[in-house]
């Protein structure tokens, strides 16, 4: 389900909010159902992948925390649990792109490596896979205690709010909230405004610059003002559709009583890519760091091995993202980039700007990255960053003008371009609820639903990650 | 804010997500009608099901479609607007995106591999037969009058479709060039534009001038003689809303923007004074999609390419028809009713040439039921 739907905003949300609050105990597993309903509700044999892989990483921590258990046993049940985690993603996020791979290298000896085979990608995969991932790992290392029933852990993976594209929640974050937690009117109120204004950004800023997006990106060769609007409308598409999701997310939880924490820190007023990453996604960036750079030895072994390291976690981190080399390629480029500030001493090499250059150069870069993110393959991007530069060759791609300009897509250009490079997230603005912000946010929530009436489905940008 | 205050916030968010499904129960019960929202329990649970209800909930709601309506309209007033299909041009010219998307878009295969294969293998097919086939992509309006959408429009647009028409005519398959024809009477004529302004089709007047161009061309190629039926035209004005507007739900007289009037000239039979009618028994069968159905089908009628064509030929043809089905649809629909077939001489297959990248149902090759024996009577 998409939280910016008709069914989501009017059925599902007021029914589960009202089941929620009268039953007097198990609400815990009344989440828990309403989670499974919810993540169904795309597909819903994806339950039972999701039930699976529940179930062995409940049993597995339940091996791990047990102080009886031998170390052997432990490292058997921590190795079982990462390979059952990964062993899923891998198969269904990353089998095709490597059977095609595989039999494109093995074609050339006239040979062919794997069947090809039509894998659906269940949504929120790569989400709690990590989710589950840091649950045994976290009692492994004692950080977490193992879940006491298999309610709580499956109330953990599932919980709607934070289900399919994040922010990635720990198991010791959510542990003590899921045993328990307070629900307060502060606390509600504060989940609302929050939704309200997520939802808002998703819908009036998110999807119009999507929709310019796609149809730059999808011309053969656009002109150079058309693809540097292009690329910029996908850079707040991308921020408005992830942020506001994660503000729903947030504000969902807090509704329900629980606390997750943030995901974005206004990334695009970064003045280097190393600052970049510690506002962009930071769940993410934050669960590499603990969970696969601390453990290749982090920068303890020494400044070449930092680089490799550095390197390789945003290499897998773009894979993360989606089985195509344009995510390699992105996740390299950001780690090439990590690894030269790192050299740098953590600092930019334009260091000697002003502060506003530096900001406009850091978001350049980043809009290059976004080039090799959004396009479908390297050719596509090789022909995007030539139109970036004014050699695009399409002798119709002035046509394109008349799809992309229009006094409303400026306008949300602008409005983006004002709210992508505020200080203040809009988490922080809520914080001190006033009666102006609330006037403020109570139309642009009623805009963004009638908006929402005239927009085709429009899932999240993460969801397919 | 006071926590009295908060419990206010709270209860007009719920207020706001709870009433309107309520009420549409309501609405639903006092109408006698199970409410929409308990179709869910009676259906499959499965991902095409599930976003049906989706839809068919939105749908069926009382808020959502005024609120949907008042939105557009906003937006258009406010904004010049026109949504997701559609693009809006200059001097209240509109235009379907996807036509525009056709021209700026990189081409899938050159000729699209699809399309190229499933022409060719249709005229195979018909050449078994006996049959000629004449294919004709309709330019969209966007690749005769891209001035007309930007003022960043090229001078002329270069249309994919070009090549493919080169490169058929490289495999041997006759092919009309109605690009060549519209530009040059654009260039002679600074008239009445050839194409309407709230639609993606032609005016009446550039129908008849295709249907001539191809009427003298089938002449030409010998494909059968001239016929013997005399008709003679009869200028008739009609009042049209485009299907641009349409799709924006511009009908309302008061949008001043959902109707044009165009000039019309109805083909009459000479000797009947009857308006044209099409014949099942014609030696041309005449394939096509909505740019043959306007000002034929609908108003005035007997005014648009198929009846121009046919006082060209001076022999009524027969017609097989579908909205947005120029590439595949209509092919589907010959192999169900290859009755059709019996007695034709000549295939004049007409789609539009967005369809040849975003053609509805792809461009699947069409097995046509076996052919009878090859027509040997002389054509009347």
């Amino acid at each position: 389900m998409v939280f910016t739907s008709h069914v989501f905003l009017f059925y599902y949300l007021p029914l589960v909010l009202l089941i929620y609050y009268l039953l007097p105990r198990g609400r815990n597993a009344f989440l828990t159902a309403a989670s499974y309903v919810f993540y169904g509700w795309w597909e819903p044999w994806f339950v039972l992948l999701m039930l699976a892989s529940t179930i062995l990483d409940f049993v597995c921590g339940g091996i791990i925390g047990n102080p009886a258990s031998s170390p052997a046993r432990r490292k058997s049940a921590l190795l079982a649990a990462i390979c059952g985690d990964l062993g899923l993603l891998a198969f269904f996020k990353y089998y095709t792109f490597t059977a095609e791979n595989l039999n494109r290298l093995a074609g050339v000896f006239g040979m062919n490596a794997l069947p090809a085979l039509e894998v659906v990608l269940p949504i929120g995969i790569s989400f709690y896979t990590f989710e589950s991932l840091s649950y045994t790992i976290d009692v492994y290392r004692g950080t977490a205690k193992p879940a006491r029933t298999f309610s709580d852990i499956s109330c953990f993976v599932s919980l709607f709010p934070h289900l399919v594209a994040g922010p990635i929640v720990r198991y010791n974050v959510l542990a003590e909230q899921i045993a328990r937690r307070d629900h307060t009117w502060e606390k509600f109120s504060y989940g609302v405004a929050l939704f309200m204004a997520g939802f808002a950004k998703k819908i009036l800023l998110a999807n119009p610059m999507g929709a310019v997006a796609d149809e730059i990106f999808g011309a053969a060769s656009p002109r150079a003002l058309e693809a540097w609007f292009g690329v910029t409308a996908y850079a707040f598409q991308i921020y408005f559709d992830f942020s506001g999701y994660s503000d729903m997310a947030i504000g969902l939880g807090r509704m329900f009583g629980f606390l997750i924490p943030i995901n974005f820190a206004s990334p695009y007023r970064s003045e280097s890519i190393t600052e970049f990453w510690r506002r962009w996604h930071i769940s993410l960036s934050t669960w590499l760091r603990d969970y696969l750079y601390i453990p290749l030895g982090g920068n303890r072994r020494g400044s070449r091995r930092t680089y490799l390291n550095l390197a390789l976690v945003m290499l897998l981190g773009g894979l993360w993202h989606g089985a195509n080399w344009t995510f390699v390629a992105w996740g390299a480029y950001h780690g090439a980039l990590l690894a030269f500030e790192r050299w740098m001493g953590k600092t930019s090499a334009y260091w000697f700007l002003p502060l506003w250059g530096r900001r406009g150069v850091t978001f350049l870069l980043v809009l290059f990255s976004w080039v090799l993110f959004r396009a479908p393959d390297f050719a596509h991007a090789q022909r995007f960053f030539a139109s970036l530069f004014g050699l695009g060759g399409d002798p119709n791609a002035g046509l394109l003008a008349g799809l992309v300009y229009s006094p409303y897509t400026l306008a949300v250009f602008a409005l983006s371009a004002w709210f992508a490079f505020q200080k203040t997230e809009i988490y922080e603005w809520l914080d001190e609820l006033t009666w102006p912000k609330a006037a403020v946010l109570a139309p642009a929530f009623a805009a963004a639903v009638a908006v929402m009436w005239t927009q085709a489905f429009n899932p999240f940008l993460y969801y397919q990650f | 804010m006071k926590s009295g205050w908060r419990q206010a916030q709270i209860g007009i968010f719920l207020a706001a997500i709870a009433v309107p499904p309520l009420v549409q129960t309501g609405i639903e019960v006092a109408s006698g009608r199970t409410p929409q929202v308990l179709s869910l329990l009676r259906i499959r649970p499965s991902e095409a099901n599930l976003r049906a209800f989706e839809r068919e909930l939105e749908e069926a709601s009382w808020l959502a479609g005024p609120v949907r309506r008042a939105v557009q309209d906003a937006w258009w007033r406010g904004f010049g607007y026109a949504g997701d299909q559609v693009a809006a041009g200059r001097d209240g010219w509109l235009f379907y995106r996807q036509d525009v998307r056709y021209l700026v878009e990189p081409a899938g295969g050159d000729p699209p591999r699809d399309a190229w294969r499933a022409i060719l293998d249709f005229r195979d097919q018909l050449a078994a037969r006996g049959i000629a086939l004449l294919v004709c992509p309709a330019p969209s309006k966007a690749s005769i009058y891209p001035e007309r959408l930007t003022r960043h429009a090229p001078r002329k647009v270069v249309s994919p479709t070009l090549d493919t028409l080169r490169r058929l005519r490289e495999a041997g398959v006759e092919t009309m060039d109605w690009f060549r024809l519209f530009q040059d009477a654009r260039q002679r004529r600074s008239g009445e534009p050839h194409y309407l302004r709230l639609d993606t089709h032609w005016t009446a007047e550039t129908a008849r001038l295709a249907a001539e161009a191809t009427g003298r061309r089938v002449l030409e190629l010998g494909w059968l003689p001239g016929g013997m039926v005399d008709y003679h035209l009869r200028p008739v004005h009609v009042s049209r809303s485009g299907d641009l507007a349409r799709m924006l739900g511009w009908e309302h007289p008061a949008v001043g923007l959902g109707r044009e009037t165009v000039a019309c000239h109805q083909v009459v039979r000479s000797d009947t004074g009857e308006r044209y009618q099409d014949d099942p028994a014609s030696p041309v069968l005449v394939l096509g999609d909505s740019f043959l159905q306007v000002f034929q089908a609908d108003e005035p009628l007997a005014a648009g390419w198929i009846a121009q064509l046919a006082r060209v030929l001076r022999r009524p043809v027969t017609s097989l028809v579908r909205n947005g089905g120029g590439a595949t649809l209509v092919r589907q629909e010959l192999s169900r009713r290859p009755a059709l077939l019996t007695g034709k001489r000549v295939v004049i297959w007409e789609f539009a040439e967005r369809d040849l990248r975003f053609g509805m149902e792809g461009w699947q090759r069409v097995t046509l039921p076996p052919a009878g024996p090859l027509p040997s009577a002389p054509i009347p």
